[in-house]
């Protein structure tokens, strides 16, 4: 691989385009291929393979052939609402996982900068914050503020938008509430079950950190569900 | 539904050439059977032996390495290998899981 096809290749991954790795086995030479474009020289004439693999996601080497494949897809986009202890973890395990990461916080003491470097922390009401992001059914939410003022409109604009994954912290007390009062907004008994509450997988563990391993490991078993 | 997870090996290995290191990319290619690391699986290896990643769960790392470590010596651009169960090869490594690969090694150049 060239060095030149390497650092095109971190662009592409920064950016969050999705592409695929071309690479010739026999003599080692290498191409960037961007869906629905045509692949280049001795590539060409596995166009057709090379589109399929792109829509199955998958890698591999295409058959009766040396070509090998390797595609790049967009990260999930997770969104946290409520910059708090927890979410400071969360972030951490996501940066392993690779989930895309936004933070919505109307709180600006919370949502700091200094507190999230390098994510993308939205000080607005979610109802606001939610115009600046995109969003579609492979989407995730985590509500962690348990205020209803903050976590309400964001699970309302989640279930209304079919995202693939809600949670929300709180107690099962808490919870009862929250159901209680989507029932009111009109949500039906599906949508609400729907809602992952209390948030997290049974770990046991009580701090912060282990509260978003709770979470994230939920997030990644509901990832491969679906 | 997968997530694309990305274990930033790449991004790795652009760190070790900026820093005038020799680099070797190897990536899992192919695999039959019970394999510890699927397909697109990488590691990056130097022209010291330093590795980053991984091909396979510890099985055949040190293989890959000597491999990437000879292509460097001998200046080849790439080189194609598998690995089974019951190698008879002068590696005398398998996949204790009873798999098979094929790691794709080449130089970045």
């Amino acid at each position: 691989m060239k060095i030149k096809t390497l650092e095109e290749i971190l662009k592409k991954k920064s950016s969050k385009t999705e592409f695929a790795i071309l690479t010739n086995l026999e003599n080692g030479d290498s191409e960037i291929y961007l869906p629905g474009t045509s692949p280049k020289g001795e590539f060409s004439k596995y166009a057709e393979e090379i589109e399929n693999f792109f829509k199955s996601k998958k890698n591999g080497v295409i058959e009766n052939s040396e070509i090998f494949v390797e595609t790049y897809i967009k990260p999930i986009k997770v969104i946290i609402v409520g910059a708090v202890h927890i979410a400071q973890y969360l972030v951490d395990f996501a940066k392993s996982l690779n989930f895309e990461i936004s933070i919505i916080d109307p709180r600006g003491y919370f949502a700091s900068e200094q507190r999230f470097p390098d994510i993308k922390v939205i000080n607005k009401w979610p109802k606001e914050a939610f115009e600046e992001i995109e969003t579609n059914s492979n989407t995730a939410l985590i509500a962690l503020t348990h205020d209803p003022k903050i976590d309400d409109p964001a699970l309302q604009f989640a279930l209304k938008n079919k995202f693939y994954y809600i949670g929300a912290l709180g107690s099962k007390k808490t919870h009862e509430n929250r159901c209680q009062r989507l029932s009111e907004a009109g949500f039906t008994n599906d949508e609400i079950n729907s809602i992952h509450g209390p948030i997290g997988i049974k770990l046991g563990g009580k701090s912060a950190p282990e509260i978003a391993l709770s979470i994230i490991a939920q997030l990644v078993s509901e990832t491969y569900k679906k | 539904m997968k997530n694309s997870f990305d274990e930033k090996i790449l991004d790795e290995a652009k760190d070790w050439i900026k820093a005038n290191q020799k680099v070797v990319l190897a990536t899992v290619i192919q695999t039959w059977g019970s394999s510890p690391r699927q397909v697109g699986s990488r590691m990056i290896v130097n022209e010291k032996g330093d590795f980053s990643g991984s091909v396979s769960g510890g099985c055949v790392e040190s293989a890959v390495v000597s491999e990437c470590l000879s292509l460097i010596k001998d200046n080849k651009p790439c080189k194609k290998i598998e690995f089974k169960v019951s190698n008879e090869s002068a590696w005398e490594v398998g996949l204790a899981c009873g798999g098979e690969i094929a790691v794709y090694i080449e130089q970045i150049h």
